[in-house]
């Protein structure tokens, strides 16, 4: 899933190599959060922002480390695009400090943040310049020589795949054109942090997706930092080395897209990261590792894993994937976890089918099943009586 | 059949009230100065036949036109009027600029009512609000007033009567004329661009002079055609407002008219002033035709 640029990455430095801990979707070994020795290359530091009485950030404290594919995730209105305008130098933190490279820049002008560059979401490309005069602007206002700016923008355009175009003004060009353009205007000035606005926001589904790889080949070529903004959370996961997901001006989660998924420390990060079922409970026993949490609204209880930090009596949510619940059409035997339910609803994705089950505390439970076997005939219909089970380390237990 | 009907109304509109017209002062320029009803020879008499058209073409002339063209009175005129129209145009464009970049970027809600603030005046009349600039200009205006009890100046100034007054009165009076296409075209420039060149290291008043003021062209030739091709035959401000030695097309044509009764030579003036228009007039209609494509 996440971060094909940081498996290049890790390909091309073996130096970096750390042993895998048990994180259950290792995707790469860059790691560079979890090295004490790497100093992060922009740092937000209590940063708080308001717009009057309205909080957009609150206290936000955040390393993002060089070559990183950083994402903001989060629905609109989270904070998510003010934190970037701030890194940007468009919006000033009320309160706390900016850090690019270990040099404060929250007092500093977007222009004379040489290090960072924005694609934004509108493109913003200059209407009455051509595809090569917009590439080059940037360059322009450096007084970089003539002939090396050329070279650059051809550069540029080459990366892009935007030679043919380069007379052309952007009236001119299709919108996937457009976001290239635009994104070849920002790293034509070889920015050490590349800031994306919702880069692919105005994209149709099909070409986002080929964008998204287009960005992540132009992260692994140029070696940028980059940071996304996205509300789209197949986005994040497809593309970054780690996601930030925010809620109301706060950073609920920061990891990496597989330990968000598998991992995601609250209810709001577990529904906002794909399909989860959550079972409402209390902690009745703690061995070891291994919790038994009863679950009153079903008359049953369940046994999961992770005890750190859980007291007897404490309320808890047992979160589960879909396609870690697992249907039955008998009470399967030597299950730690299975319940009785009803069908209420299938659907058939090719694929994968879908199936509603409601159980006994009257909710209804997902369960995701491949359909491996070819054949039309599928055994379990609507209306039939099915069994659920889990194993013991595929809920995550969450206190929050 | 019903189609020919819409496009044609507004033909047959030009047709009767400006070709027709046309043609009629073009054929007075063309005619000869007499002291009768109307006051130029030849008039056309059908009654006469065949010959009496013949006639009638005969006695027609560019005597007029080869007259208004060597006498220095008139090219003089035609000259300082351009020089006027245009050096007003300039200062009405230093005017409007500012005020129209300051109402595009003034918040939304408050936009429709400073461009109201813009369009206010046009609600009295043109010729009240000249004449009141002539109450604010005179020797004992209030201009003056304001100025000495200041301590500004000890003698009054003459203003009225001066050129100075003239290009008041123009750029007063037609401010709004540039104001109104300035302002469209630069509240339709995003911030977002400008944010975009500060991105790319430009700071923002260099980002005005790259992005702001190119993307307000447009808007700049428009506002100032639509000053400069109604002050070049300007007559009331430079009449009101300006002096003796205040030389204007729309002045000498008036006093070709109603003082010398001379109506071939007038129409001969009239024509000149519509031909030395036509080249600004076509520039305006040619801009108009090309943002309307590219704005498709």
């Amino acid at each position: 899933m996440a971060g094909n640029a940081s498996v290049a990455e890790a390909a091309a430095k073996p130096a970096a190599y750390t042993p895998a801990s048990r994180t259950p979707a290792p995707q790469s070994n860059f790691a560079p959060w979890k090295d004490p020795a790497k100093n992060p290359i922009v740092r937000f530091e209590n940063v708080t922002k308001r717009f009057g009485d309205f909080v957009a950030i609150k206290d936000c404290t955040l390393d993002i480390y060089e070559r990183e594919f950083f994402a903001l995730l989060g629905p609109s209105g989270c904070g998510k695009s003010t934190l970037l305008r701030m890194l940007a130098g468009f919006e000033k933190p009320t309160e706390g400090r900016i850090f690019v490279n270990g040099k404060d820049i929250t007092d500093l002008a977007p222009y004379e943040r040489t290090d960072v560059n924005m694609m934004f979401q509108s493109y913003a490309l200059f209407p009455h310049m051509t595809v090569e005069r917009n590439i080059g602007f940037g360059l322009r206002q450096d007084g970089m020589e003539k002939s090396a700016i050329e070279a650059r923008v051809a550069e540029a355009m080459a990366l892009l795949e935007l030679g043919k175009f380069a007379q052309r003004k952007p009236h001119q060009l299709s919108g996937g054109q457009q976001q290239r353009v635009a994104l070849a205007r920002a790293i034509a000035k070889k920015p050490r942090i590349m800031l994306l606005d919702e880069p692919l926001g105005a994209l149709d589904k099909r070409l986002r997706q080929q964008a998204q790889f287009e960005l992540m080949r132009i992260q692994e070529t140029t070696g940028t930092t980059f940071v996304i903004v996205t509300h789209d959370q197949e986005e994040a996961m497809t593309v970054a080395s780690r996601i930030a997901v925010m809620n109301h001006g706060e950073l609920a989660h920061i990891a990496t897209p597989g330990e968000i998924y598998e991992f995601p420390g609250s209810r709001y990060v577990a529904n906002f990261i794909g399909d989860v079922n959550i079972f409402e409970g209390k902690v009745s026993a703690i061995d070891g590792n291994d919790v038994t949490i009863d679950w009153p609204s079903g008359n049953d209880s369940f046994t999961a894993q992770g005890s750190a930090g859980l007291t007897i009596g404490q309320q808890v949510w047992l979160a589960m994937r879909p396609e870690k619940v697992r249907i039955f059409q008998t009470k399967p035997t030597e299950a730690c976890n299975a319940i009785p339910g009803k069908v209420v609803d299938v659907g058939y994705l090719g694929s994968i089918s879908h199936y509603h089950v409601k159980v006994a505390s009257g909710q209804q439970v997902t369960a995701l099943r491949a359909n491996a076997a070819q054949t039309v005939e599928h055994n379990i219909k609507w209306d039939d009586d099915v069994w659920l089970e889990w194993p013991y380390d595929a809920g995550m237990i969450l206190t929050k | 059949m019903r189609r020919w009907y819409v496009i044609g109304a507004p033909y047959i509109w030009l047709l009767l009230f400006f070709l027709v017209p046309f043609f009629i002062v073009f054929k007075i320029s063309l005619s000869d100065i007499a002291t009768a009803i109307p006051p130029y020879t030849p008039t056309l008499d059908l009654s006469g036949g065949w010959e009496a058209i013949k006639t009638f073409f005969s006695e027609l002339d560019f005597e007029n036109y080869s007259f208004i063209v060597n006498d220095p009175l008139y090219v003089d005129a035609y000259w300082s009027s351009v020089r006027i129209a245009a050096i007003a145009t300039l200062i009405t464009l230093l005017v409007a600029y500012p005020i129209a970049y300051g109402m595009a970027r003034a918040p939304k809600d408050w936009q429709p009512t400073l461009m109201m603030l813009v369009i206010l005046p046009f609600w009295t009349s043109f010729l009240i609000r000249v004449y009141a600039w002539m109450g604010i200009l005179k020797k004992e205006g209030l201009l003056n007033l304001f100025l000495m009890n200041m301590g500004l100046i000890s003698e009054p100034l003459t203003i009225l009567n001066t050129n100075t007054a003239v290009y008041i009165g123009i750029v007063y009076s037609y401010l709004p004329f540039m104001i109104l296409p300035l302002y469209s075209s630069l509240e339709k420039i995003k911030p977002s661009l400008l944010e975009a060149a500060e991105d790319l290291g430009s700071p923002p008043w260099k980002a005005f002079w790259q992005v702001t003021f190119p993307l307000s062209l447009p808007g700049i030739f428009a506002g100032c055609l639509l000053v400069f091709i109604p002050a070049v035959g300007e007559f009331v401000i430079p009449d009101l407002l300006g002096g003796s030695d205040t030389l204007m097309i729309g002045k000498t044509l008036w006093s070709e008219f109603f003082n010398n009764r001379d109506w071939p030579v007038s129409s001969a003036v009239a024509v000149v002033l519509l031909i030395v228009l036509i080249l600004p007039i076509v520039l305006f209609q040619r801009m108009q035709q090309n943002q309307a494509e590219a704005g498709r």
